[in-house]
Formats: structure tokens, sequence, C-alpha cells
């Protein structure tokens, strides 16, 4: 006996000397939920949809906790005695199979209830979005367009509007997901997938691939900013521009270390005879909120050290780091940054 | 059984002793002069014949061999590396050679019993203690098939005539400005990137066995001066039909696509990073850019991204547009 007591205790001591270390655990873990990506932090319809459901099942799984608990602690503890049969097979039939197949059947119909909504179709605006390895290709289609807005690496949208997203993949699997305004939704190598969100609340979100696609994957993000309608065509109106000229001397040095690069090859900068296609489009890669798909910022230092340390900035990149002096690449960077 | 295992066990050990003393002490004499033992020889060319049989490639991987421009590019290798030992076909091998043991065959003999892909295998792989060289680099298969199309030649009776033995640029010339097919002009070339060429080929960098043994006649403080005289020639433009399909080499060295960047980025003027590749041999361009896409080359990286994503058709394209190409005015 003296013997059960004392491993029971040591047990309940050890149980107890890991709650400390768990939550610090967990907060740290939480930590990483920041407004921005959150899929708590609400934005949109589609997420609204995933919060409740979120809720509810959080608030019924904990309320079955304690029912399962206190029934285990009553019974062992409190009850006076045996229970005669009858009560117990009641007890059994009730909690242990009615119960269960009645909330769970509920939970399932309306979690299945709420698959529709992700389908409804958009309001006119289409985004197609390439995943490539490991950045996001993006074409505006506003509706009745012939030809696209295309862009990179951001997802902008008009509030209170439904957009449509139609997502492909180039070589490998990734997945589109903006936490606050929605769900994700696989990208497919050679199958296009869709499917629409409709964030209400202005403000600046991030995006993320959320399917493991290579040494990069978690350098794969992006920014997304939901804007007022009228804000969004002004934005969409400026992003069809050709690109700025550059504006003084070290930018036209710039474009000319740009040009003789050979940066072109890769890279489109419409207006000028940078025409390449592998690369993001950056022809108004300066008006960007962030640079190397959610990599950095788009300042002129890191422009600069992006364009030296293209690698060591995300593991396995195409892009090659350039062996520039120190001059060309402000030079450089300068110019980018004025493509705005 | 103990005496029998104690025997073998002493003959091993004396057998043993014996190897060692003949290696230790020298006595096993080496001397070309003094010839095989009777038999070794035998042994050694048996083996030999044999082992290429085994290991050459198949007869329907050889390529056409019958361009007057690879052939000439063969034989303006065989005059300058091949030709000491195993002469001309209409003349003489020197004493020295034919003092070699074995002593190398005059060509026409030393052809006349092997089929083409054997005599590949032969020109890549060199022979062990026969004082045959292997091909000097690696994956330049392009480069031994030229010296085999012209040593078919020498098995025809048909020989093209061998370059004379010129030195410095008019050495380069006698390639460079006779030859179109695998030989690129320099013409259009700067300077520079000859000069840069050059010490690629005697580094290894850019893996080449005519080029290394033709810039190991040259000492390298003569690179600079060589690169000027080759890149001001100024040859005219030559009247080319090419075979691939220039139009989508156009498209494709303009725009690029989602997967390979746009080629005239670099290589579209004088002023730009890369060389100008305009008016360039197709045959060159096209084993040029396999060299990089297959990874012979891998000397500059932006070239191993440009190339990683090109299918066949794509470089026969690409290499069809730029042959096609006139100087830029």
């Amino acid at each position: 006996m003296n013997v059960m007591m004392r491993d029971r205790n040591d047990i309940r001591r050890s149980c107890f000397s890991r709650v400390p270390a768990l939550t610090l655990l967990s907060l740290l873990v939480l930590a990483g939920c920041g407004r921005e990506q959150s899929a708590l932090n609400v934005a949109g319809r589609d997420a609204a949809a995933i919060s409740l459901l979120f809720w509810v099942m959080l608030v019924g799984a904990v309320l079955l906790w304690l029912m399962v608990n206190g029934a285990f602690l009553y019974v062992s503890r409190f009850a006076p005695g045996r229970f005669d049969e009858r009560h117990g097979r009641r007890l059994l039939i009730g909690g242990g199979i009615v119960l269960p197949t009645v909330v769970l059947t509920a939970l399932l119909v309306w979690g299945l209830s709420l698959l529709p909504d992700s389908r409804t179709p958009g309001d006119g605006l289409v985004v197609r979005v390439t995943g490539e390895q490991w950045w996001w290709r993006v074409e505006y289609w506003p509706e009745g367009a012939t030809e696209p807005v295309v862009s990179a690496n951001e997802i902008r949208l008009p509030v209170g509007e439904r957009t449509e997203f139609r997502l492909l993949a180039d070589k490998v699997i990734h997945s589109f997901w903006i936490p606050a305004l929605g769900g994700k939704m696989d990208m497919f190598p050679g199958r296009e997938t869709t499917f629409t969100l409709l964030p209400d609340k202005p403000g600046t979100y991030r995006g993320q691939c959320a399917e493991f696609c290579g040494a990069s994957h978690a350098w794969m993000a992006f920014v997304a900013v939901a804007m007022e309608p009228e804000e969004f065509d002004a934005w969409l109106q400026a992003q069809a521009e050709d690109a700025a000229p550059p504006a003084d001397d070290a930018a036209r040095r710039g474009q000319a270390v740009f040009r003789d690069e050979g940066c072109g090859a890769c890279h489109t900068v419409r207006g000028t005879d940078a025409v390449g296609q592998v690369g993001p489009d950056l022809t108004h890669i300066g008006s960007r909120l962030s640079l190397g798909a959610g990599r950095a910022r788009v300042t002129l230092d890191d422009l600069a050290t992006w364009v030296a340390h293209t690698d060591a900035l995300k593991p396995e990149v195409r892009m090659p780091s350039y062996d520039l002096g120190e001059d060309e690449l402000r030079d450089l960077a300068h110019y980018l940054k004025g493509l705005r | 059984m103990r005496t029998v295992l104690l025997t073998l066990a002493a003959v091993a050990a004396l057998g043993l002793a014996g190897a060692g003393a003949v290696v230790t002490f020298g006595l096993y004499n080496v001397s070309a002069q003094a010839g095989h033992l009777p038999g070794v020889a035998w042994l050694l060319h048996t083996t030999f014949r044999n082992a290429v049989e085994l290991r050459a490639p198949a007869m329907d991987k050889v390529p056409p061999l019958d361009d007057p421009d690879l052939i000439a590019l063969g034989a303006g290798h065989y005059a300058s590396a091949c030709a000491f030992c195993h002469a001309t076909p209409d003349g003489a091998r020197s004493a020295t050679a034919r003092a070699m043991e074995p002593p190398p065959p005059p060509i026409d003999e030393a052809v006349a019993h092997w089929k083409p892909n054997e005599l590949f295998w032969i020109v890549e792989n060199g022979v062990k203690m026969t004082g045959m060289p292997g091909w000097p680099v690696k994956g330049r298969e392009d480069e031994a098939w030229a010296v085999v199309a012209y040593l078919e030649t020498v098995k025809a009776d048909a020989a093209p005539p061998l370059p004379g033995a010129d030195a410095g640029a008019a050495y380069c010339r006698s390639c460079h400005e006779r030859i179109a097919g695998p030989v690129p002009r320099l013409d259009r070339l700067s300077p520079d990137y000859i000069e840069a060429q050059l010490e690629n080929y005697r580094t290894g960098v850019r893996p080449s066995g005519i080029m290394s043994h033709a810039v190991s006649l040259a000492p390298p403080e003569s690179f600079a001066d060589l690169a000027r005289e080759l890149a001001g020639a100024s040859l005219p433009d030559r009247e080319v039909a090419v075979t691939g399909d220039a139009a989508a080499g156009r498209d494709l060295a303009g725009r690029g696509t989602r997967d390979v960047p746009a080629c005239l980025a670099c290589h579209g003027g004088e002023d730009r990073k890369g060389p100008l590749l305009h008016g360039q041999p197709e045959d060159f361009l096209a084993t040029q850019i396999r060299l990089w896409r297959d990874g012979t080359y891998h000397h500059n990286r932006l070239m191993v991204a440009a190339t990683r994503d090109l299918e066949d058709a794509d470089i026969s394209a690409l290499a069809a547009y730029f042959a096609s190409l006139r100087a830029p005015e």
C-alpha cells in the first residue's frame, strides 16, 4: 500500500511539474499567431465561418471533456456504491452512443454546409495565381479584361466583393492560404483549382504556402491587402501602367546595371526591353510591400542584399547571387525602388 | 594433410619473396630496346583488342561522320597532337616514334581493322601501357568523334591534306578561319573574352581536348596578344543555310519562357554581359548549349541556370537562330 501511494504521488508530482513548461511552450507557439497571419483575426466572410466553426467545436470539446472527466471523477471518488445494472446500461447507451451520434452528426452536417460557401461564384474580378518555387505569379483579370494586369508576390482585393481565385502550380504542389481571409486551397501542376474570398475588413494580412514545396517552402509567403473598392480600382489602374522611367542619375545608372547584367532575361519591366518570364514581374516592384515573396522589405538595403545574396536568403532559389560592386548594387536598388 | 598445407605455404612464401625481390631490386628489365619476353607482346595485344571490342559503344551510337568541317577539325587536331607518333597518312614515322615499345603503328595500319565505334573508344580512352593517351578531358565525346571522322577518311584512302605546322595566331587561324561547323569564328568576339577562354582552356575550367592541346602550344603570356590579333580580324558574313527552326529560336531567344531566360538579354549586343553569338556556326552553337545543359560546362552560374530546362528541339532552334544572324551594325 505504501509503495502504491508513493508511486501515485510521484506520478502526480511529475505531471504537475510539466504544467509550467507546457504552458510556456504553448505561449511560444501562440506567439506565432500574430495578427497578420492568424485565422483568429477574422477579416473576411469565409474566415468568419471557419472561425465560428472553430469556436463552437472548441467550446463543445471542452464541455465534453468536462462531462467525461466529471463522470469519471464521480464514479471513482464519490459514487456511493455499485450502480444497479438498469441505470448503468441507460448511462452507457445514452452517453456513449446516442449523445456522440447526435453531436457529431450535427457538427458534420454544419461543417459540410459551410463548404459550398467557398464555391460561391465571384463578383467579377478573377485573380490567377501560379505557385512557383518559391514565389507567386499573380494575374488580375477584371471582368471583361482581354489581358491581365501582371504582378507577383502580393494579393490585393476589394473589400465587400467576392473575388474568384484560379490556382495553378508550376512544378510541385503548393497551397494558397490567407488565414485572416479564409481557408486554404491546394495548387497543382496541370490542374486548376478555384475558390473565392470575400474580405470585409480593410487591412494588411499575410499569406503563406501551406504545402511543403521544397527547400524554401517556409520563405514562400506574400502580403495580402484588402482595400476599399475605389482604392483598389485606382491601385489596379496604376499597376497596369508601364514602368516609370528612372527619375535621377543613380536610377539611370541602376537601369544600366539591370540591362548589362542581363536581369531582363528572367524579369519583365514593362515599357523596357526586359521581357523575361522566368522570375517575378518587376514593373512595379518599388510599390510592393515585400521582397522575395515575403522574405524581406522593399528598402534600398534589402534590395541590395537580396541581389547579392539570394541563395543565402532563400536556399536553392533559382535566381543566382550577383557579384556586383557596392556602388552598382546601390544604384540597382535605387532603380528598382523607383519602379513604383 | 598437414604436410601438404605446410608445403603449399612454403611455396607461396617463396613465390612472394621472389616477386618482392624482382620489384625491390629492379630485376625485371624495363628496357624498351630489349623488347618484351616471348609471348608477352601477344598477350598484351590480344587483351587490348578484346577489351576494345567489349567496351566500344554500339554501332548505332555512331553520329554522322561525313561532314567536311568535322573531318577538317579532326584532321587539324590529328596533325597537331597525333601525327608525331602515328605519322601523316603519306609520311613516315620519326625514328624516335618507331623506337617506342610497342611502336605506334603508322596511321593507315592503325585504323585498318577497327570499326568507327571502336576507333572512338580508343581515341576517347587511350590504351594503358602502350603510350596511347586518353582524351585530355572528360565529357567531350563530340571532339573525339571529329578525330574518328578524320580517321575514317584515312581508312577510305580519301584523307584531306593536313594543315602545315603554323605557330601563334596563324595556327589558330588554320582552324578558326578555315573551318565552320564545329569551330567558332573569333572575329566577332572581344579580345577580353577570347583571352579569358584561352585561360579557361589552359586551366581546364572549360573542358576541351582539342583546345587544351592547342593552348598548351602557346605560352600564357602570349594569350593577350593572340586574343587581340584574332579578335581584330574582319571576316565576311558567311552565307548560311540553317537546318533548325530559326523562327522558333527567335521567339525563345527574345522572350524566353517561364523556364528559359531570354538569351538576348545577355547575348543581344556587343555591350552586353555575354559574348556575341551572331553568325556563329549552327553545329558549334548547338554543341556548346548542349554542353552547358548536360553539365559538362559549369563555369558560369548564369549559363547553367539558363540552359537547364532546354529541350533538344529548343537547342537546335536557338542554334539555327543565332547562326542565321548577321553581326549587329
